[in-house]
């Protein structure tokens, strides 16, 4: 599923890009905001593939450094609140433009996302080291031990930690423990 | 669709029954008859504006009037709040829990991961209520404290005795998220765990978490974005006593 954030501050607005995002394909996952308080929770939780974000906001904020923990490639388009050029980029979207133009400019992003997940989707499933990860998490390593344990930097568990968490859509270390032995992860008699 | 003072209150809950716990909460009884909305809060010493905006905020999750909330008492908040919690713990946490207990009940073959399910459940609720535990019995009385101050026009007493050195950061510090043990049990629920042959039951177990998991939010949204920045105001305020 296509996973869309909205940062907007024109209510105006979001409402008519999600209008143009329904029509140009069903089921696509919108969140929207009107404003920058915990934006960088929101992108956290959310790990939206598009980010779509009005430029009066966008230019106040740090982009490089808001987007950097996010570990997947997020295509970020940009909402201007003046008319472009006829050669603006798909990454780049008028209040201006035009109904036609908007679906063409977003429509070819959807669909090169699209294109990316298929070959995805494969991997949906843990990965043998991600498994490995998640069982320390179940017996209540810290990152810091898990890293010793595993031979890998503390930086490279905290990353299979938000796959993990991406993958089986759980966010706390008891719901993982709870999954880990309905899977066979590890058992009971381990963690007691 | 807005809410107005005009609507009947009857309508009210025709329209959307899920307002009959902004209703409750706010301490409006049922036996409307005809009166409308603002007849029923004049009769019950509710303030018409404050429920109006807490039953459009419930009804509508694209409506939040930061700036309009703002301006009403912190009082009204905390008595709300008050009776939100005490929904949670005293009806809407049990019967979650019930439901559980009565799916391990049920099931013998796998009732080890219905087992887990109970709890990690038990787990929540006991998360749950340190986390109630500690606005009840710390920020709340703090907020009085500081809207006493405020209407005196000095510190009184109370607050110097017991909050001096208290401040709302570090509640912020303290307090925890509630909210994603609550997703977890749900993917749990829908993704991972068989289900028993009683589909019914365990439909109604999840449609209650959906539904506690949406209270939830956006009663952490009241307090978070007004209730907080509210107390911020009053803080600020009271420095120059």
């Amino acid at each position: 599923m296509i996973k869309v954030l909205i940062c907007e501050p024109s209510y105006l607005v979001r409402k008519g890009l999600i209008s143009v995002l329904n029509e140009l394909k069903g089921g696509i996952d919108i969140k929207e905001t009107a404003s920058t308080d915990d934006i960088i929770e929101t992108i956290g939780d959310t790990a939206p593939n598009i980010f779509i974000i009005n430029t009066s906001i966008s230019s106040i904020l740090n982009m490089e450094q808001l987007l950097k923990d996010s570990n997947d490639e997020i295509e970020v388009v940009s909402v201007f609140n003046s008319p472009l050029n006829l050669d603006s980029s798909n990454t780049q979207i008028s209040i201006f433009d035009s109904k036609s133009t908007l679906l063409n400019k977003l429509g070819e992003i959807i669909k090169s996302i699209d294109i990316h997940n298929e070959q995805e989707t494969a991997s949906e499933e843990l990965s043998d080291r991600e498994k490995d990860v998640l069982r320390e998490i179940a017996l209540g390593k810290t990152n810091k031990e898990i890293a010793t344990n595993l031979y890998i930097s503390t930086h490279t568990v905290i990353s299979h930690r938000k796959n993990i968490t991406r993958k089986l859509g759980i966010k706390t270390v008891s719901g993982l423990t709870v999954y880990s032995i309905l899977n066979q992860i590890i058992s009971v008699e381990d963690i007691s | 669709m807005l809410i107005t003072a005009e609507m009947k209150m009857a309508d009210l809950i025709h329209m959307d029954f899920q307002l009959l716990a902004v209703i409750q909460r706010i301490g409006i009884p049922l036996g409307f008859r005809e009166k409308s909305i603002d007849e029923v809060c004049i009769e019950n010493n509710v303030n018409t504006d404050f429920f109006l905006q807490l039953a459009n905020v419930f009804h509508d999750a694209d409506y939040f009037p930061k700036e309009k909330f703002l301006v009403f008492k912190a009082e009204w908040f905390i008595g709300f709040l008050r009776r939100t919690h005490q929904c949670y713990l005293d009806h809407k946490i049990p019967e979650i829990n019930e439901k559980i207990v009565s799916l391990v009940d049920e099931i013998k073959d796998s009732s080890a991961n219905y087992e887990l399910i109970k709890n990690f459940f038990t787990d929540y609720m006991r998360e749950l209520s340190v986390h109630i535990g500690l606005e009840e019995k710390t920020v709340f009385p703090y907020i009085s404290a500081l809207s006493e101050c405020i209407n005196q026009g000095k510190k009184t007493d109370d607050f110097i005795q017991n909050f001096e050195e208290y401040g709302i950061d570090i509640y912020l510090d303290e307090h925890s998220d509630i909210e994603e043990k609550l997703f977890d049990l749900k993917n749990i629920l829908i993704k991972y765990l068989a289900p028993p042959t009683d589909n019914c039951k365990y439909n109604s177990l999840l449609y209650e978490i959906f539904r506690l998991e949406t209270d939830l939010q956006i009663h952490s949204k009241i307090e978070e974005k007004i209730l907080i920045p509210k107390v911020r105001q009053m803080e600020q305020e009271i420095k120059n006593f």
